[in-house]
Parts: C-alpha cells; structure tokens; sequence
C-alpha cells in the first residue's frame, strides 16, 4: 500500500490529486460559506437578519447564489479582447488556488513542505495583480481599466511593508518553511512581542486583497464595479471565488505567521491540531468582515499616504529595531 | 364739480354721484352686492356700509348717499369693519355652506368678500330657511336657497332687458324671487343674470357642474353669431369650448351678450366636419386633404374665370374671404357675392351699408325709426341700447314692419314700404317728429332689403334720411342694421360681383359651372344648378355640405384667429381659443395650402402677412377696435329708384332668433329655447 | 499632555477600535427585520397608501366633483368630469387618479371637504402593467368599499386633530 502511493507513478499521481481535492473542496465549501457569513455578519451588524429563506437559517444560500450563477449568460463586451477576457478570472482563481500548496493545515499536513515556502506564498499572492490588471485590460472599458490602475498601484504598494513584517518574521524564526515558522512560535506567538507587525500586517493583508476598506479597484460609488465591471455568469463568478479564497489565504497566513498556525493557546489541547487552524482562519475572517461592516472606503491619496508614508517607515523602523534587539541580546536563531 | 375725501384721497366728482361712484374713482375698493353700476340703485344688501364725518352717527349705506361738498369719509374705520362683519354674518345666516357643489364656487363675490370683510365663524345654529327652486327655462339655473335678495336679476329683467318677468314675492325672511306664475324668461339676454347674481342662486344650465374658472383657458374674442360684433370670452378647457361670457365694451356692448351667443357653444361640438369628403358616384366618401385638393383641382383646370364663382357665408372671417376672393381673382373669375339672402346692399360707398351712427350715437339718438327689422331678434343687445335711450327720456320710436314687442313702446307706423312714401311727402304724423328731431336716426334691416325692391328701399330711406336732416356734417343718421358677422367686412373687403361679374342668383340655377361655399349655408341650396360642381368650405355638416361635392373641413370661429367687422363697421380681433377638430383647419391656410396646389400660390404664408393685405385692400381692417364717427356731407344716394316700391309688408330677417347659423342650429340648447319660447309654461314643468 | 494623549490615541489605534466596538454591539443587538408578506409593521392612521373614494352608508358615492382635490393636487394626477346626474345633484362621471404621478402627499384627502377620496392603509398595489397603475372611478369606489372599515378607522383617530 504504501509502496504503491509513495513509490509508483499512479500511485503519486492518485496521491497528489486526492491531497489536492482534501484541501480545495473543503476551501471551495469554505469561501461558499464565507460569502453566507459576510451577508449574516453584514446584516447583523446593520440590525437585519441577513438570508434567511433558502433552507434552514438561509443556509442553502450559498448553493442558489452559485446555481444562479452557473445558469446566466456569459456576456462578452464587442470590444473586449476575447482570449483574455476569459483567462484573466480563471488565472486569479488558479493563483488563489495555487498557494495553498505550501500552507500547513497541520503539523506535517502540507502538501509540499518547501524550503522557500514564505517566499512562494509571496511571490503567488503577488502574482494575483496580474488577473486584475488583465481583467481591466481586456474588458476595453474605462472603469474597469481605471479599477485595474487602481489595484496594480495598491498591491504594489502595500507589498512592501508586507515584505518587510516578512523580513521580520523570518529574522525571529531563521527559516523560510511555513511550518518552522509555526514550531518557532510554541512558546510565543509572534503576534504579542510584534504586536504592531501584526496590525500592520493584517491591514496589508486587506490593502492585498481589495477588501474594504481599501476595496477602491471596485469602488461602486465611483468607477461602478472597477476592474470586473464588463464580467458576468461564471467569469464573474470566478473572480469571486478567487477574492474570498485569497481571504481565506491571507487569514490562512496571518495565523500561520502570528498565531501559531495549528497550535492552541498555551499549548492547550495540541491534538485538536487543524481545528485550532480553520478557528484561527475563522476568527480572522470574522474581523475581516468586521471590519467592512465598520470603516468607509479610504480616498485613493488616503491609501497611498498610508501605504507609503506610515506603514513603510514603521515596518522599516520595526525592522531594524528587532534586528538590533535580536544581535544586541544574542537571541538570533541558528546562531 | 364736488370735492370728496375718501381715506385721505382727495377726488373731484360730478355733483350728484354717490359715495361709492366717488370710492371708485379715488381706486377705493368698497364692497357691494346689490349695487351695479348698469342698473338702479336698490341699497338692500347694505354691504357697502361707510362712515361719514360730520354725518349722522352711524353706518352709511354708501351706494345711494350722494356726495357733498368737502365730504370726509372712511371706508376702513373699526365702525365701518363693524358693520360689514354684521351684514355679512346676517346674509350667510340663511346661506347655505355648499360652495363645492355650486358652480360659483371660486367666482363668487360672497365667496371672496367673506373672505375679505367677514367673521372666521358663525354664532347661528338654528336650521338654515329652504326655498323651492324656481324654473326659469333651459337656461338659467336656480337653487334659491343661496339667494341673498340683491334683486340685481329683477332690476336687469325689468330696466335693460325690458321683459319684466322676474319680481320678488313677499317679504322679510319669506321673501323669494321667481316669476310670479312658473314660466322660462321671454328675454333674448336672460343669461346676463347669471354674470349679474354675485352668489350661486343663478347659474347656467348647460353649464351645470361641467368645470371650474380655474381650470379654464380664458382667450378673447368677438361674437359672431349676430352682427353686432359683441366682445367675448372664450373659456375653453382641452378641446372644449365650455362657456361664452361677455367682455366689457362700452362702445359695443356695454357688458351684455345675447343668449345664442352665450349658448350656442355646444354646437360647436356637433355635426361638425372633422376631415375632407369627395362624392364619388353620388355618394360622400371620407377621404385625405390631397385627395379632395387633387378633385377639386382636376374638375377646375378645364374651366375658364366666368364659369366658377364663390359664396362667403356668415360666420366668416375677414381673412379667409380675402384669401378665396384672391385666389378667384387670380383665377379671372369675379363672380363673388356675399349677399347669401339676396339683400341690395350697396357696396359702393361704406356709409350705404354700416350703422353709421354707431352703437355708442344711439344714446344720443332723440328720434329713431326701425324699417323692416326687429332688432329684439337680430341684435339683442343693440335693442338693449335703444331700450336704454328711450328709458333715459325724450326720445321716440317708430317702427315700419313687424308689429312686435321690442321691449319699449314703438309707434307703429305701418307695414309696408308705403310709409315711407308718406314720410318723404310729410304726409304721416311720425315725420313731423322726424323732423323736429335734432339727431334722428333711421334704422334700415336685413328685412326691408332682402326683397326685390330692397335697392329701392334702401334708396328711400337714404332719401328720407336726408330729408328729415338725419345726414349733416356732425351727425350721420343713417344705419343699416345687418344680421350677418361677415356681412360688412365681405362689403369691405369687395367681396361681390365685379365687373361683369355674376351675382348669386345668376350663380345658382346652373350659372357657373363651379362653385366654392366659404362657410354658405344661408341660401336655398337645391336652387343650385344639378350640373354645378360644389366645393364646401366650412366647419358644420349643414346645407351646404348636403349639396356639396367636395367637402374641406374648417374652423369654427372659436377655433381660428379672425377679424370680424361688426354692423358699424368696426374690425375686431378674436382669437384662436381651441384647435379644430380632427384633420379640420383654419379657412384661410386651406385655401393657401389649394392654391399652391394649382399653382396660384397665394402670397401670404402667416396671418400677419395676410392681415397686411387686408388693410392694403382696405384700410379700415388696420383700424382694430376703434370707429371712428364721421358725418356726411355727400348726400348723393345708393343706387336705386326710391320710388319704384311694392306693397308687400317687411318681414324681418330673423324669425326665430334662436336659430340663425349653423351652430345654432347643432346646438340642443338652442332647439330646447325655441321649445320653450313656444310654450313658456310648459318647459317650466 | 494633550499631545501625548492623541498620539498614543492614534498610535493604538482607539478610533479604530472605538469604532469596531460600535459595530460589535449592533452585531449582538436585537434585529429590526421582520419577516413581511407574513409579518408587518405598524401603520399610524396618517398612513397615507392607496387612494380610495368612500360612501355613505346607504351607499350613496360621497365625491360631489367639487375638484378641490383636482385643484390642490400638486402633481396634476387628478382628472375630474362632471355633469348632473339624472336626479339633479352634482356627480363624477370620470375621476381618475394616475398613481405614477401620484405623490402620496395626501392633499387631496385634506381638501375634500366630504372625506370621500381618502388614502388609506394599503400600500400593496403594485402591478404588473403600468396601465394598471391608471385609476379609475369604478377601482377606486371598488377600493373604498373593500376599505371601508379601516379608512373609517382611521378617520376617526384622526378625527381630534383636524
């Protein structure tokens, strides 16, 4: 049996797909429900009760909203260039898909324990700008390409001081494996002594993933729905699930830099492993949602201002202050 | 001259006037309801209450208080406030609070002044008095509890109408006004009570409950169902022409207006002509403006100028005559008339065939003779005028004709021409009158012309005229009184034979070959010849559409801007108050539209363009509204032997007065007054 | 002092948080929705919802075609003829209301001065035709006489402060 899946071709192949299909169904069910949880957090938080009529408490929801989607015409712009109008959504749900190769449900539940995986996590999420820039490109409208212009510029920019909370991340832990990085945290999660790399990292996250407050490529009020304006049925569809995915991902990766990853707190119950994980991703997306339910959307000099002239030179500072503590009090790992 | 003071303003007035006369020309308002500057003066409804300084202490009726010299009065004291918010509580005591079922509602005086001058609530709770609705005929509609005892109505009935048909019945609180014993009134200007009744009690029958005043377009215009050229507004709303009421015109008509002008506006909503027919194999087929163009224009292209002719009617406007006169005329035809009864008029000189003394001259008049005409029925409200000159003292009136009741006391002087024979050779009693007075006035109607000798006639009574003095340098006492709207403007404007050219009666009876009906349904039309082509032109299917062979709709004279010249001959505008119904237009643009057709193009395209051209024909058509009065000084005669005159007595032009036109004749109305002046006491059932 | 206040306001991010707090706590708070076609909210008796044109109880029309409401109707929605009726007294023979013109501003019923055209408690009439929408004098007698109760109703409680 082991020989079978470990040491022959079909076998790994078998492997490697049912590893595959374990991680997405349960992510694909999970971006449906996130899409459920961010209408009932929303209406919550604006005195309504949210979906409440398809199955009970409205939880077949999800599955109408996607039939729904599934069955309406795939409507492409005259002056659209056709081949990629169509790959920009489907190279966005890919990439969302993509990264979580190297994201650690578990101790040693990953499907490939990379070296660099911090680096191709990074690289794949930056990545994502490119369907965006592609979908406002192709779409041969104003607003999309205006919406397009905007993100490229905003995940550009954000990029830099997520890369720098990286850098700190990795000088505490001296490795670039995402489960080191979560073995390096048993003792401390590294959201309490870099506590303010943490905030500055989960509002990049934000920044990252379009999500309010910092949703200007959609911008309804201006550019009526920015980048994907011109897409319809299950193109549109496709960005979708790409955009909550990449939520779940940037939550995924949150926990795994700050949270401890599958680790509870104080060591509790360590056998709970992978819940303790999707709890953390939950109550990352909670805050997520939270927050849309809280903050208007920032002006685009606003967000820029932020991006370039408090959170860079914060993160620059941070950076060099932990480096200086860690050499000044020899508390560099791998020394 | 008396010096007054009235609220600080200081005004001369004529000795003798009253106090309110003398608010009036210091511009103070004080309110009245009994009082009317037309009628006598009654003082019952006490409205008008002021104080006067140095007077008797106390409210002062103002409308019957004469003025004196260096008088002080106060319209505005608290006294006076006092007053008017006591008399105005007393008469809506019994005045029912049913405003938004009475048609008065938004243009009652009782409405606005006790708004005005009156309390915020009622102290009376006792039942309101209930008084029996009178019938005063299809007309005038009555709800006699909303009376408030004016008597404006009985003071109109007796002193301008002269039919003293309404009085008031006992007293005090049971005091009620009706018509003794229950019959429809006998007066052609009945409806001007419902203008005169400052509450709802008198309100216009057809008029029911159909509209508000504030929904209403209100456009001026001139009558034209009679000749008299009264002044008019049209209140229309949408497509619909919804009332008639007079407009002030001291020069015409005061502020009166007959009843068929005043009802006669729901004929204009029947038989009407709404689009082009072509008779094809005998029978009338609806058919398109191009296609009844194309007809006319293929039957008229083999036909030489002496074998068409064109009839105007009576209700025409000046320019669409002057567009059809021009287009015959471009077409070498002068076989024109106008003269649709026959009459002899003379059109060679204006003072042959207009009321030279005009309308106004009549209170000057101090001797007037009528020769074959019942002003009663062809010109109520001129007959209202010599009805008003005779009640005024020192003048007499002679009629030769018909001997009926015209509202004042006429000497009936005969019948026939004969008298007038009599009155040259100063052998009848009348001329001496004639002769003694110093502006008499001879009144020539429709009646004493439209016969065979009426060239005759009117001769004589040129002659008499002249003879009596009756034509001198200051005053011209000679009139022809006319029945028809168009009649004096078509004279203006030469539309009659011109040289060689034929008349009606050598037009009917197979005359001309082709012939175009301007609105003519006056005439017989089966004395037109059975080869005749006929075009009609005209906005009711009446007798003339009958005959026709080709049938172009046009406008009514609610529906077209025209100028109309009254029996005076004074042009007035009216105005386009409604479009025409369906595919119908106004007359003169279809005949610019035809003559463009076959080539003729007329050289006017708007109606000042046209309107230039009248006056280029005569310039009488640029003087709007104004008459100038001259005297005469060329005493030569119309044309005519005044000497060759038949027996036959002169019957007058209108026999029944609420039925002359077309549209008086499609209106029920009208037909419901003609079944009522028949048995007066039973319409009043 | 002041300074170091805001400053360590702004670098904790209290705004933020203030706000956030907001949130959570209508997030936990009792939910305003209810669940319509089944369930509704209250109506005061000013409601001002479908027109309807009232009777008496003997069920004679109460509109006497004064065209006050015709008059004060700020939208011009109303259309009024009239003409007596065979018995004498003043009747419509057309009112029409066009409802997507109407405003719902409700002068119409301050005007009449015989409460017959009222608008009452209903506010479900929406159509699937536009023409639908343009009322006439039989629909609108029709509403009446199925609201009867409650514009009688609700003329009363209104009764004390007209």
């Amino acid at each position: 049996m082991y020989d079978f899946f470990y040491n022959t071709n079909i076998g790994l192949v078998i492997l490697t797909v049912a590893e595959a299909l374990a991680l997405l169904v349960p992510l694909l069910i999970g971006v449906a429900y996130l899409t459920y949880a961010e209408r009932k957090v929303l209406a919550a938080m604006q005195m309504r009760k949210g979906p409440n009529v398809v199955g009970p408490f409205g939880l077949f929801q999800p599955f109408a909203d996607a039939i729904k989607m599934v069955t309406k015409e795939t409507i492409i712009p005259s002056g659209a260039n056709r081949v990629l109008f169509l790959l920009a959504p489907m190279l966005t749900f890919m990439l969302a898909m993509l990264a979580w190769a190297v994201v650690p449900v578990n101790d040693g539940w990953v499907s490939a324990d990379i070296n660099v995986g911090i680096l191709y996590l990074f690289a794949i999420s930056s990545l994502g700008v490119y369907g965006i820039i592609i979908a406002g490109w192709a779409s041969n409208s104003k607003y999309a390409f205006l919406g397009a212009m905007r993100s490229a510029a905003q995940m550009v920019s954000y990029e830099v001081s997520m890369g720098f909370v990286l850098v700190t991340v990795m000088l505490c832990v001296g490795s670039l494996n995402l489960s080191d990085i979560v073995r390096a945290q048993q003792h401390m999660w590294f959201c309490i002594p870099l506590f303010p790399m943490f905030i500055i990292f989960f509002i990049s996250a934000l920044a990252e993933t379009n999500r309010s407050p910092f949703d200007l490529p959609e911008g309804e009020s201006e550019i009526v729905a920015g980048f994907f304006v011109e897409y319809s049925s299950m193109s549109f569809g496709l960005f979708f699930l790409g955009e909550y995915a990449n939520m779940i991902l940037m939550s995924g990766m949150t926990a795994i830099l700050f949270l401890g990853g599958w680790m509870g707190p104080f060591g509790l119950w360590p056998q709970l492993g992978v819940l303790w994980f999707i709890l953390k991703i939950c109550a990352l997306l909670f805050v997520f949602l939270w927050v849309r339910a809280t903050f208007p959307r920032y002006r685009y000099d606003q967000l820029m201002r932020l991006g370039w002239k408090v959170f860079l030179p914060f993160s620059l500072i941070w950076l060099v202050l932990t480096a200086g503590a860690l050499m000044a009090f020899g508390w560099l790992p791998n020394a | 001259m008396v010096k007054v003071t009235i609220d600080g303003i200081t005004v001369e007035v004529a000795a003798g006037s009253t106090i309110l006369q003398a608010a009036e020309q210091a511009g103070v308002e004080i309110p009245r309801f009994c009082y009317h500057e037309r009628l006598s003066i009654a003082g019952n409804c006490r409205m008008c209450l002021v104080e006067v300084e140095k007077a008797p202490p106390k409210p002062i009726a103002s409308c019957g208080y004469p003025v004196a010299e260096g008088m002080v009065v106060h319209t505005d004291s608290p006294m006076v406030r006092n007053g008017r918010r006591g008399v105005m509580e007393f008469l809506l005591i019994n005045h029912p609070l049913d405003c938004p079922i009475c048609d008065q509602g938004g243009e009652c005086d009782l409405q606005d002044q006790a708004m005005g001058y009156g309390m915020d609530h009622s102290r009376y709770a006792e039942n309101k008095r209930a008084v029996p609705d009178k019938n005063l005929g299809p007309l005038v509609k009555t709800s006699m509890n909303r009376c408030i005892h004016c008597t404006r109505c009985i003071r109109f009935i007796t002193e301008v109408a002269g039919v003293p048909d309404l009085g008031a019945t006992a007293r005090g609180e049971h005091m009620e006004v009706g018509t003794y014993v229950e019959k429809a009134l006998g007066s052609e200007l009945s409806g001007n009570i419902i203008d005169l009744c400052p509450v709802g009690a008198l309100t216009s029958k057809p008029y029911a409950f159909v509209a508000r005043p504030w929904e209403l377009a209100k456009v001026d215009s001139v009558d034209v169902l009679d000749a008299v050229g009264t002044n008019i507004r049209i209140d229309a709303r949408g497509p619909e022409v919804l009332r008639v009421l007079p407009r002030i015109n001291e020069d015409v008509n005061e502020e009166w207006l007959g009843d068929k002008s005043r009802f006669a506006i729901d004929g204009l909503k029947r038989r009407r002509l709404d689009r082009p027919w072509v008779r094809e194999n005998g029978k009338l087929r609806a058919a398109t403006w191009t296609e009844a163009f194309d007809t006319i224009a293929a039957k008229l292209k083999p036909l030489k100028g002496e074998q068409i002719g064109a009839i105007a009617g009576d209700l025409c406007d000046a320019e669409s005559m002057l567009a059809l006169k021009d287009l015959f005329v471009s077409l070498g035809s002068t076989n024109l008339d106008c003269r649709q009864d026959g009459a002899k008029l003379d059109a060679s000189r204006r003072d042959f065939y207009c009321f030279n003394t005009s309308i106004s001259g009549i209170d000057e008049a101090d001797a007037i003779l009528i020769v074959g005409s019942n002003p009663r029925k062809e010109a109520p409200v001129l007959n209202a005028r010599i009805r008003k000159r005779w009640a005024s003292g020192g003048a007499v009136v002679g009629v030769i004709g018909d001997a009926t009741n015209l509202t004042y006391p006429a000497a009936h002087l005969g019948a026939g021409p004969s008298v007038l024979k009599d009155l040259q050779s100063d052998s009848h009693d009348f001329a001496k009158v004639l002769a003694a007075a110093k502006k008499p006035m001879i009144i020539v109607g429709q009646g004493a012309l439209a016969r065979p000798d009426g060239s005759a006639v009117l001769a004589a009574a040129w002659r008499l005229a002249a003879h009596v003095g009756a034509l001198s340098s200051e005053w011209h006492g000679f009139n022809v009184l006319h029945t028809a709207a168009a009649r004096v403007g078509a004279l203006d404007l030469g539309f009659v034979p011109g040289p060689n050219g034929k008349t009606l009666d050598s037009m009917l009876g197979g005359g001309v070959e082709f012939l175009w009906l301007l609105g003519a349904d006056g005439f017989d039309a089966s004395h037109i010849g059975a080869g005749t082509f006929v075009v009609y032109q005209g906005h009711h299917g009446d007798a003339g559409a009958h005959r026709a062979d080709v049938i172009l709709p046009g406008a009514a004279y609610t529906e077209k801007s025209g100028t109309y010249v009254n029996t005076e001959g004074r042009a007035q505008h009216g105005f386009k108050a409604v479009y025409a119904p369906g595919e119908a237009r106004e007359d003169w643009t279809i005949l610019r539209a035809f003559s463009a057709v076959i080539g003729k193009t007329l050289p006017y395209d708007t109606i000042d363009a046209l309107r230039a051209r009248l006056e280029q024909v005569n310039p009488v058509f640029g003087r709007v509204g104004f008459l100038p009065r001259f005297g005469c000084s060329d005493h030569t005669g119309p044309a005519g032997d005044p000497t060759v005159l038949s027996a036959a007595p002169f019957v007058s032009a209108v026999a029944n007065y609420y039925q002359t036109d077309p549209i008086s004749r499609a209106s029920p109305t009208m037909a419901a007054c003609v079944a009522a002046q028949a048995a007066p006491a039973l319409a009043a059932e | 002092m002041a300074f170091i206040d805001r400053t360590a306001r702004s670098l904790l991010l209290g705004e933020l948080v203030s706000g956030m707090g907001l949130t959570l706590r209508y997030f936990f708070g009792r939910k305003a929705t209810i669940n319509y076609p089944y369930e509704k909210g209250p109506i005061g008796p000013r409601f001002k919802g479908e027109h309807a044109l009232r009777r008496y109880p003997n069920g004679e029309e109460r509109c006497i075609a004064c065209k006050l409401c015709e008059a004060i109707c700020p939208a011009q929605a109303i259309t009024i003829e009239a003409e007596p009726r065979d018995d004498g007294s003043r009747r419509t023979t057309r009112y029409d209301i066009d409802m997507t013109k109407c405003i719902y501003c409700g002068l119409c019923e301050e005007a009449c001065p015989v409460d017959a055209i009222v608008e009452g408690p209903n506010f479900e009439f929406a159509t699937e035709t536009r023409e639908e929408l343009l009322y006439n004098k039989d629909k609108l007698l029709e509403n009446g006489d199925r609201w009867e109760p409650e514009l009688a109703r609700r003329l009363e409680l209104d009764a004390p402060y007209r």
